[in-house]
């Protein structure tokens, strides 16, 4: 009856169908926002656009049948009729219905045509002339920029002064402060070029890759340890952190760089019957991106194996594609065009893989040294250690002597039977019987005293030590390498669809293909085996790497400009960087994407290239600061960039700044992972069996640059974790701002920071001299490249002559590194 | 931010310490609301509890000793296991290796009203079985420490996800600004197996994170000032440096996040001077003390960590996780040897303190507002684990987890599942542990599936898949 009167009532009105546009759109603009704007999209629904509408969302599929209203998801909602009844807290008028009711009725099938037409990021990037505009052109990008703006009647920014940008690059390229030195030679610097010198001069620097590098290590979820049960460390994962530092440094074609990560053991080309020799050192250090996961060696089975490799189908698909394919695992994806087949296709490429079987993360494949000079830094070290090992290994024998003749006399005393002696694994036994979970908690009298359990402790803990170190220099990396295949080994096993993902319920045979929404088909793809099919285990990743890391993708090179992009702006054009599916945020300008991205390619795939090209841009030199009340209602979270966005340091780039202003940065590059002291109570946490784990580093070892931070899984570095540096189980395509509490009190009260602010008052005194005015000054230069305003400097001495006990200078080091400006860049 | 609000907020600062600033922020809440993760949210549905203490026991709690009795066992005492029906996999293997069956050493009794079943080795425990209702044959998705711990405290046995009290206080936000809106008081010996990814956000935002509490000493990172400061010379530097800050967003036009930043450092202080109040469990009065077994040091580890539970929770912290036991080893509950003389260990060091907290939530009135869980990462297994020898253990077991709740809208007394007359597996059908996960967030007032977050192109929750909310121990 309700229906009938609805009918009724749409008939009687027999509107003249409205446009979404002037019809519909105000009253959901008015109703349904914010919950369902483009940002939030609650359950998968945005109402931004008629086409958007007509998707529909996560829950209901599409939300209009056209011509329909009755039937249409849209108005079952809006009436109730589906639970809960949308506007939560809102009502809809009559008249309201009436008009979105109108439309629907009027909509025709031919309409409903979202899903049809080809979506923008699987058609290939089309390169526009850059547009003509009014405003400060530097080069296309601004063109392209600027007719975003201007259709919004907005405009750009005007150049931020020159101390603003050599702030700005500097921590951009480098993640480093300048120093005062560099900033004044900048601003001295009279050439017309003098902004592109820097440029260039920064991308040279070797910290560059340190900072870049950085950004990579997030998307390949990089760290140093396995995760779950003892977090065992991964000893030769450092030597893939030095990898992508070195390929950005290097400035590696990015096609190059993909290649090697998927498919750096697959390089020779087998034209005989002969085996391939192994790959290079690179290219198998390379490999160790496919490790990286966190790994659960158990159960051991076909199953866990399974989850493995999803894993790192899922990761190359996020990473170098940005499509979101680990969805389509368990079903065809809801957004994308991406039938569940598909990801067993993508997953088919890696099912030759194989990893030596030890321990609990699986072993390492050879790799020599292939940096210049490292092979001879490993093998001293190495040799040292050795040493090392050796005459602690004695001590530890003239140790255990006694140990081994009291335990075996107190054995006698309770076997009579016994003969023989016992021995250092008795030892072993004796001391670690309190903490064996098999054991009971009966006290048995002690054989050994505390003193001498604490000293065998203190023995092997060296020496287990020792042992990693060793092994952490061995000519070995975390790659993996395809299996033998026939005929002493299995060919390769077939790739089923699981069922809802369900490693039980095997579907149908697959065979390793691309994405089908990329192809336009589904058919196999043709495998680049060797050319008398000796080797059918060969060759599968690299068919993959070379479809991905080719110019005709219509994913790779986009994906990778517009995370360049992003760590530029702090947003990417496509907000949602590893995800450029449906359920992603649209490009806010796709003809500028597209531009970058032919670019790119024709460029050879150079990172560097793209930073220059970026840097030179006026969008990119344009002031944060400026205000425009205009831009702050039409674009409030300024996407299409009328200013440059203002962005928080990482935490590693705060650590790394607060060790520059302290003059005590060590930036020595390269080499294995280091360890700062740990907060007080936590060190005690880290140990496995008696061994502590957090090999703390002493003297100018600790204060080296983050990236070089040990990563481990069960512990990030508090300081880092505060500021929003992540424990790197899955990959991470953009680090959070988050401002919090916990923030205030470590840059405040932390040892770490204390330690560094005594030694900024002790340089700023070093480096001005007795003048208490000149000393405040050099302080601001320091922290922030500036000098203080009059009122600034006023407060400054205010300060510094209430502080009592001389720790004046040492309070405004210490206030300034607290300043929002100090990690704040804009 | 408006230009007269940027005009109150300076005036604001200079005129007044900490105190005015409750004010400001309670006034600025809306505004901050936008940019402040934590502001509080409303619930979903209709639930008294507002907050939840979950009490994780590291390394696999057995059922047939604690709260899942079986007196079918001593008919087999030293016997192998008779062959089951219907089992399959894993549990088929079991019982195909010569594993003899272990009866719980222990007496079990009736304990309260419900005249619920437990074992003598939770005496206090048992007192308070009428406010607690029980789950059993639970299952995991794993059979080791590692994953399973993951799985009880994330909803995926993989490491990258989110865990429960993220998930509560992204859903709830915090009621106390003064403190973290999750708190974690882990084994004062040691960490446990996964170490802080236990309580990690997961893909969740940062602020969703559990905050790690010590039990002694300064209970946060950070918190004590630097050594040889005074308050008065902090706030002499914070006043300095909020005229710098003010000076700097004001040029910059007021952003939201400049202006949240300078809140934060008010914040940071306020809770310096909170926290450690907190924490210094001296001010209780020596009954309470008492009562949480604080003067013995078998039970003053744990008793410790519950008090302080008890204390944030009453002071508006919205999740408090508690763990006993640390990474495998001597103080873990993964007694493959030994249960005889380990379980009484175990039970001993947690039964008063538990009990402790239950009787003081309650006669504070808390704890209709405050869920309790009990869980551990799987269950262990009727039989002995084959390594051992003399003195027999229990092995691994993924299908018999006990979960208990109290407090809340729980219907105390009752229990959902089963498992069979071994307490080897579920008696029917298994309970999965994203139902439990569902009930827990259906309690604490949270649909599990509108809790979500769209993360890698996936609408996120806890229950993954969706989990089936247990009606029967909900009121």
């Amino acid at each position: 009856m309700r229906r009938l009167m609805f009918m009724v009532l749409i008939a009687a009105l027999s509107l003249a169908a409205g446009t979404f546009e002037t019809d519909v759109q105000p009253i959901l603009q008015a109703k349904c926002v914010p919950c369902h704007d483009s940002t939030n999209r609650t359950s998968g629904f945005s109402i931004t656009s008629q086409e958007s509408v007509l998707a529909g969302g996560a829950r209901h599929g599409a939300a209009v049948i056209a011509g329909k209203p009755a039937e249409s998801p849209l108005i079952r909602i809006l009436r109730g009729d589906i639970k809960p009844q949308m506007p939560l807290g809102k009502t809809l008028s009559g008249d309201e219905m009436v008009r979105i009711s109108g439309w629907i009725l009027g909509l025709k099938a031919e309409q409903m045509t979202s899903k049809t037409k080809p979506y923008w990021a699987f058609t290939k990037p089309v390169k526009l002339a850059a547009p003509a505009v009014n405003g400060t052109v530097r080069n296309e990008i601004d063109a392209f920029v600027l007719s975003k703006l201007t259709e919004k009647g907005l405009g750009m920014a005007p150049d931020a002064d020159r101390r603003t940008l050599v702030r700005r690059l500097y921590f951009d390229l480098l993640g480093l402060p300048p120093t005062p030195a560099e900033t004044k030679e900048f601003l001295e610097d009279q050439s017309p070029t003098a902004y592109d010198d820097l440029v260039d001069r920064l991308l040279k620097d070797s910290r560059y890759g340190e900072r870049w590098g950085r950004h990579w290590l997030d998307l390949a979820r990089y760290a140093d340890t396995n995760g779950y049960e003892g977090d065992p460390e991964w000893p030769h994962a450092w030597r893939y952190r030095n990898y992508v530092i070195d390929a950005f440094n290097n400035d590696k074609p990015y096609d190059q760089f993909i290649k090697e990560q998927i498919a750096g053991d697959e390089f020779f080309q087998v034209v005989s019957a002969v085996p391939a020799p192994p790959p290079e050192p690179e290219q198998a250090v390379a490999l160790s991106f496919l490790r990286m996961a966190p790994f659960n060696r158990t159960p051991v089975s076909e199953e866990n194996r399974d989850s493995w490799l999803s894993e790192m189908t899922s990761t190359v698909g996020s990473v170098f594609l940005g499509m979101t394919i680990g969805c389509a695992k368990c079903h065809d994806h809801k957004y994308d065009s991406l039938p569940q087949r598909d990801f067993y296709r993508m997953k088919a490429f890696f099912s030759t893989v194989t990893v030596p079987s030890t321990g609990r993360a699986g072993g390492a494949e050879p790799a020599e040294f292939y940096r210049p000079g490292e092979k001879e830094w490993a093998d001293k070290l190495r040799e040292k250690h050795k040493q090392d090992l050796t005459s602690t290994q004695a001590a530890f024998d003239k140790v255990l002597e006694p140990l081994i003749a009291k335990l075996t006399e107190a054995k006698k005393r309770n076997d009579a039977r016994f003969e023989g002696k016992l021995s250092a694994k008795d030892v072993e036994k004796e001391v670690n019987a309190d903490n064996n979970n098999a054991a009971g908690f009966d006290k048995k009298p002690e054989v050994l005293t505390a003193a001498q359990k604490a000293e065998w402790g203190k023995f092997n803990g060296k020496i287990t030590r020792l042992k990693k170190a060793i092994e952490r220099l061995e000519p070995l990396s975390m790659g993996l390498r395809n299996a033998d295949g026939p005929p002493f080994s299995p060919s390769p096993p077939a790739t089923h669809v699981l069922i809802r993902g369900d490693y039980d319920h095997p579907g149908e045979v697959v065979e390793p293909g691309f994405l089908s929404a990329v192809e336009g088909h589904s058919n196999p793809a043709a495998l680049k085996l060797d050319r008398y099919k000796m080797f059918p285990t060969r060759g599968r990743r690299m068919t993959l790497a070379d479809w991905i890391a080719n110019p005709e993708n219509p994913l790779t090179a986009r994906v990778m400009v517009n995370r360049i992009w992003q760590f530029h702006f702090g947003r990417g054009i496509v907000e949602t960087s590893s995800d450029f599916g449906r359920n992603g945020t649209p490009p806010t300008n796709l003809e500028l994407l597209d531009w970058l991205t032919i670019r790119f390619t024709e460029e050879k795939w150079s990172i560097k290239k793209m930073h220059r090209l970026i840097l030179s841009s006026s969008a990119y030199r344009q002031s944060s600061v400026h205000e425009n009340s205009k831009g702050l209602e039409l674009d409030r979270d300024n996407r299409l960039l009328w200013r440059f966005p203002r962005q928080r340091l990482s935490g590693e780039a705060v650590r790394d700044e607060v060790l520059a202003v302290s003059g005590r940065l060590n930036s020595e590059p390269g080499g294995l992972a280091v360890y700062p002291r740990l907060p007080e109570g936590l060190d005690e946490g880290q140990k496995v069996q008696g061994v502590n784990t957090w090999e703390t580093s002493h003297g100018s070892d600790g204060r080296r640059r983050s990236v070089y931070v040990f990563q481990r899984r069960a512990l990030q570095l508090p300081f880092l974790e505060t500021f929003d540096a992540p424990v790197l189980n899955t990959s991470c395509e953009r680090r959070r701002q988050s401002i919090t509490a916990l923030q205030a009190l470590t840059m405040y009260n932390n040892d770490f920071v204390n330690e560094e602010v005594m030694h900024m008052a002790e340089r700023v005194r070093k480096e001005t001299g007795p003048d208490v005015r000149e000393q405040a000054r050099y302080a601001f230069e320091l922290a922030l490249n500036r000098s203080p305003k009059p009122k600034e400097l006023e407060g400054a001495l205010q300060l510094i002559a209430s502080t009592e006990g001389g720790n004046g200078l040492v309070a405004l080091c210490r206030t300034l590194l607290n300043t929002s400006e100090f990690i704040y860049i804009d | 931010m408006s230009a007269s609000r940027r005009d109150f907020l300076w005036r604001s600062w200079n005129g007044i310490g900490g105190l005015a600033l409750s004010q400001l922020m309670a006034d600025n809440l809306s505004a901050a609301a936008a940019i402040d993760p934590m502001a509080v949210k409303p619930q979903h549905l209709p639930r008294k509890a507002k907050r939840c203490i979950f009490l994780f026991m590291a390394g696999g709690a057995s059922q047939v000793d604690t709260f899942d009795y079986k007196p079918r066992l001593n008919d087999f005492a030293g016997k192998r296991l008779p062959k089951l029906p219907g089992v399959s996999g894993e549990i088929e293997g079991f019982l195909d290796a010569p594993h003899r069956v272990i009866p719980s050493p222990f007496e079990f009794k009736q304990y309260g009203q419900s005249g619920r079943y437990m074992s003598t080795l939770f005496p206090q425990m048992g007192q308070m079985a009428d406010e607690m209702a029980f789950v059993h044959g639970i299952q995991v998705d794993n059979n080791n420490h590692g994953p399973a711990t993951m799985h009880v405290n994330t909803g995926s046995q993989l490491q990258g996800a989110a865990s429960v009290g993220s998930w509560i206080s992204y859903g709830l936000g915090s009621e106390n600004r003064n403190l973290p809106g999750y708190v974690v008081i882990q084994d004062p010996r040691g960490s446990p197996v996964n170490g802080s990814a236990v309580w990690g956000n997961g893909y969740l935002p940062a602020s969703y994170q559990g905050t790690q509490f010590r039990s002694s000493g300064s209970p946060i990172l950070d918190l004590a000032l630097p050594r040889g400061l005074s308050r008065e010379q902090q706030r002499r530097e914070f006043d300095y440096m909020a005229q710098l800050n003010h000076e700097h967003s004001a040029e910059r036009g007021g952003s939201a996040e400049l202006d949240a930043r300078i809140n934060a450092y008010e914040l940071a202080f306020r809770m310096q001077m909170e926290a450690p109040k907190l924490v210094d469990l001296g001010s209780e009065p020596e009954t309470v003390r008492k009562l949480y077994g604080l003067d013995n040091p078998v039970t003053e580890g744990f008793g410790r960590q519950c008090l302080l539970a008890r204390r944030l929770v009453e002071s508006g912290v919205r999740h408090v996780l508690l763990i006993h036991g640390v990474e495998i080893g001597k103080f873990s509950w993964d007694d493959h040897g030994n249960v005889k003389e380990r379980m009484p260990q175990h039970a001993a060091e947690v039964d008063q303190p538990v009990a402790a907290l239950l009787k003081d939530l309650k006669s504070r009135g808390l704890l209709d507002e405050t869920l309790v869980v009990w869980t551990s990462e799987m269950g262990r297994t009727p039989f002995i684990n084959d390594l051992t020898g003399e003195k027999p253990g229990r092995d691994h077991n993924q299908y018999g987890l006990t979960v208990w709740m109290a407090g809340g809208d729980i219907k105390a007394g009752t229990t959902a599942g089963a498992t069979d007359e071994f307490g080897l597996r579920a008696l029917e059908q298994p309970i999965p542990m994203r139902d439990v996960h569902a009930t827990v967030l259906n309690l604490m007032g949270l649909r599990d599936d509108r809790l979500t977050y769209l993360h890698a192109g996936r609408y996120r929750r806890l229950t993954d898949i969706g989990g089936q909310v247990l009606r029967t121990i909900v009121s």
